[in-house]
């Protein structure tokens, strides 16, 4: 070759790569997508768990050996995943619609308010109070339905006392306060109780979802999950698994007896992981995503006048604050228990540092991710995986990062 | 992470054959077909020949025509061989909530940092005030044999009388013919043939009061009604619905008016119990007296009672755990007054102090409620509610009365004004000016109280409890 062939070809190359950047990023910009070379997965499964900071989680003297251990020889660990807020529901929004924190989320909605909204910012993002999001703003159910893919959330316990929620699409009553929120014992006319909890299962504050007849059919038990199983026809596209209070590691001890914390979270995993290990789908090209919504780390001073917590709230990879939380930080808030003053300082808004496990045939096993990930990383994430061709909320952030082949390591 | 309120332990909690309730049938209380085994818990169950004195029965105290609850104002019921031994606890209502009650539990947060700052900590559940019975069988078996109430003195001597009973012949049917030569079995099958009835009669659960029919849309309530549910509900005013849940299940279940949580009000120490002559005795709740498994030994415990049902509350005469009260009207005022007016509910201490919450050892006071609405405020401060608001209250709950006990206060009861077991100690309460409009008969047992230390009520305890 010549060295003016080669000039040229240099200039066209140039060229080629111009206009691709600058078209990336003008698509991400306006909320548009192009996929990156990533694996083709049509079947993701992602099971979201309680209240664990990364330590704890998966450090060495993890009491989720199957987690720490047996699954993560086998998967690819994110090290650097955070949730987005404290404390759970606003992660659990963020997951599968970008929409930052409110603060009726942040303190989990103990009233199932409707969303007043009175605006909307430009990088979509609702502006108002409340839990339940009008119509308008969609979910990554929505846009899997728009593309043709199915979906389902599957809910442990929900619908056990039909009394509390229904078996499916199980929520509050509009503006009615939420007696999910803490979880039912065994009695004699339930005799398996009951710890669904509505603030842990998203698709519930979004009108877009509950007031689809859809609804019914896509948010259901978990124990349906295994007919779905059977075969690829029969699995969703998206399955998103919720546990019960237990089994998420929410709550320990139990209202049922069972220890909870992360030993709930291990009995689990061990039961479900292997299910999902061996479904057709999952074989085909699946992915299993387990994470956690918040972490728990913080400090605890105890003095002669009381106890003060710190919360850092660390957030990642540039999160902002979201048009909703005007508060100044830290926050301080104070309360009396049993004659002890309790001081809370919350530094910042994030929802610290989880860590985050993923399972494919793409992931080499044994891989370690240091890239930086949040749930709104996680909402585009799924959205590149599942084809969709626009980003929801904060999932459209620019230079928010999916994973990629950091995490799908192996072709 | 509700914070919980309760209105707070208004309905007296006693020890005999408890039950509770369903909630899903909104049909009037009728005749129907038990279970042979239900069959013979009801006779067991109004059967007073299974007790020492051989005149008491479950159905002594928990009257089925008083909505399973007592007929009288006594703050406690006597048993014993004489009927001469006073109970520890008011008696509860058995209606409503029996099949509903969660094994005993304590949820907590797992995160150590949510723990110190969550606010819907409270235990719940269980059998009985201080929720230590997990199934209606098991807590069938404490009133046999509590030296205060039937008094058998071990499970061979109960299974004795129950193979003398009149329907000793369908017991052997139901259980075998040689059931009575296994005590223990037998028993145990009484207790599980209580519970089958307490579960499986109607009359535990039938839904017949005017709010349930205006939750039907087969009723109206009155301007005043309304304002008193509203009042009830008020997350800052009464607060009340926030323990006792009064709205309809997910599936159209009618509501129990409780959530089964335990609260700790603060109730002032009554007098009138013999046993709390000995200023060492305090009921606990939780925390004991009675209780003594791993929930008793936690301080945070102290004091706290099971949330009861409000459902025909506005047809008893005596009020929270230890009767304290003897009127709907000074129970509620006790609710809504207690911090702002708390001079007017406990006595003044040596130092000239209130001694707020005087049922409890000082310290564990810390643990009763001073943060929910209403029992969050100070003293002089205006009370969350009026004469007038108390009074749209009452009406609302009069409206969650049945109606059997609706029509017997129209004057269709048949029964006596009051229980003729009831003993209530007139020395106690000689300077009582209740004392004089109760009615009651009986002496006042002075000789038990002057013989009771603190030792003899754990020998008592130890026995039955």
């Amino acid at each position: 070759m010549t060295k003016r062939l080669l000039t040229a070809l240099l200039f066209v190359c140039s060229v080629f790569l111009f206009f691709t950047v600058f078209h990336t990023v003008a698509l991400a910009s306006t909320g548009k997508n192009i996929r990156p070379a990533i694996p083709r997965i049509r079947h993701v499964f992602v099971i979201t768990l309680e209240n664990k900071n990364f330590s704890a989680t998966f450090g060495p003297e993890s009491e989720a050996p199957y987690l720490a251990e047996t699954l993560r020889a086998r998967g690819a660990l994110l090290t650097q995943y955070y949730g987005t807020g404290h404390n759970s529901l606003d992660n659990y929004i963020a997951m599968v619609s970008g929409q930052a924190t409110t603060p009726q989320t942040s303190a989990d909605c103990n009233t199932y308010a409707d969303f007043h909204q009175t605006g909307m910012t430009p990088d979509g993002q609702v502006v108002g109070d409340g839990c339940v999001y009008p119509a308008s703003v969609k979910t990554l159910a929505n846009q899997l339905m728009a593309a043709g893919l199915t979906w389902k959330g599957y809910m442990e316990d929900m619908g056990n006392d039909p009394a509390r929620e229904s078996s499916t699409c199980g929520h509050p009553a509009l503006n009615a306060v939420d007696l999910t929120q803490r979880a039912e014992a065994p009695s004699a006319a339930v005799p398996e109780g009951d710890m669904y909890a509505t603030r842990h299962d998203p698709f519930m504050y979004f009108h877009a979802i509950i007031d689809a007849p859809v609804c019914k059919s896509k948010v259901v038990n978990l124990r349906q999950l295994k007919d779905d199983l059977r075969s690829v026809a029969t699995t969703p596209n998206f399955s998103f698994i919720t546990p019960n209070l237990c089994d998420d590691g929410h709550d320990s001890p139990c209202a049922n007896g069972e220890p909870g914390g992360l030993k709930s979270i291990n009995t689990f995993l061990q039961k479900w992981i292997p299910i999902l290990l061996h479904s057709p789908a999952y074989k085909q090209d699946g992915l299993i995503i387990i994470n956690f919504d918040e972490g728990g780390s913080g400090e605890i001073k105890q003095s002669m006048i009381g106890t003060v917590v710190t919360v850092d709230g660390a957030s990642c990879c540039r999160q902002q604050k979201g048009p909703n939380l005007n508060q100044q930080y830290p926050i301080v808030v104070t309360r009396l228990s049993h004659g002890r003053l309790i001081t809370k300082r919350t530094l910042s808004f994030g929802g610290d540092r989880t860590g985050a496990l993923l399972l494919s045939q793409y992931i080499r096993p044994g891989t370690v991710s240091n890239v930086p990930y949040n749930h709104y990383s996680l909402l585009k994430s799924l959205e590149e995986i599942l084809g969709i061709h626009e980003y929801l909320g904060y999932a459209g952030q620019q230079g928010l990062a999916a994973f990629g082949r950091d995490v799908f390591t192996s072709n | 992470m509700r914070t919980f309120l309760m209105l707070g332990v208004l309905v007296s909690a006693g020890t005999l054959c408890v039950t509770e309730s369903m909630r899903v049938s909104a049909a009037p209380a009728k005749t129907h077909s038990l279970s042979t085994a239900a069959a013979l818990g009801k006779e067991i169950f109004s059967d007073p020949t299974l007790s020492a004195s051989g005149k008491m029965a479950c159905s002594t105290c928990h009257i089925p025509r008083y909505a399973y609850g007592p007929a009288s104002a006594a703050a406690v019921q006597y048993g014993g061989p004489t009927l001469k031994s006073p109970g520890y606890r008011a008696v509860p209502s058995l209606r409503y909530i029996l099949n509903y009650v969660p094994v005993w539990s304590h949820a907590r947060d797992t995160n150590p940092i949510e723990q110190l700052t969550e606010t819907d900590t409270s235990p719940a559940g269980g059998y009985t005030w201080d929720g230590r019975f997990n199934s209606l069988h098991a807590q069938a078996l404490l009133p046999f044999l509590s030296p205060v109430e039937m008094d058998n003195r071990n499970v061979t001597e109960l299974a004795k009388k129950l193979s003398q009973a009149r329907y000793a012949g369908a017991f052997r049917a139901v259980f075998g013919k040689d059931i009575f030569n296994h005590p223990e079995l037998a028993v145990e099958k009484a207790t599980l043939a209580i519970e089958q009835f307490e579960l499986q009669d109607k009359s535990f659960h039938p839904y017949t009061s005017k709010v349930d029919r205006w939750l039907d849309g087969k009723a109206t309530l009155t301007p005043q009604e309304l304002r008193g549910k509203q009042l009830f509900d008020d997350p800052n005013g009464g607060n009340c619905a926030s323990c006792h849940i009064d709205e309809l299940g997910a599936n159209g279940a009618h509501p129990l008016f409780t959530d089964f949580q335990f609260e700790a009000l603060g109730v002032p120490r009554n007098n009138e119990i013999p046993w709390n002559a000995n200023p060492r005795y305090y009921d606990m709740g939780l925390c004991g007296p009675f209780r003594k498994d791993a929930a008793s030994k936690d301080p945070a415990n102290c004091g706290l009672f099971r949330t009861p049902t409000l459902r025909n509350v506005a047809i008893r005469r005596v009020f929270f755990h230890n009767g304290r009260f003897h009127s709907l009207r000074e129970a509620l005022r006790f609710y809504v007054q207690r911090d702002t007016n708390p001079a007017k509910w406990y006595p003044v201490g040596a130092g000239g102090k209130v001694e707020k919450f005087n049922d409890l050892p000082a310290r564990y006071r810390k643990n009763v409620d001073t943060t929910d609405t209403p029992l969050n405020r100070t003293t002089g401060q205006k009370p969350v509610w009026s004469e007038q608001d108390i009074d749209d209250v009452i009406a609302f709950l009069k409206a969650l009365v049945d109606q059997d006990e609706v029509e017997k206060e129209d004057g269709t009861s048949t029964l006596p004004a009051r229980a003729s077991l009831q003993m209530p100690n007139q020395g106690l309460c000689r300077t009582d000016p209740r004392c004089s409009t109760l009615g009651v008969r009986g002496v006042c047992h002075n000789d038990s109280i002057a013989a009771l230390r603190l030792g003899a009520i754990e020998s008592l305890i130890g026995r039955a409890h």
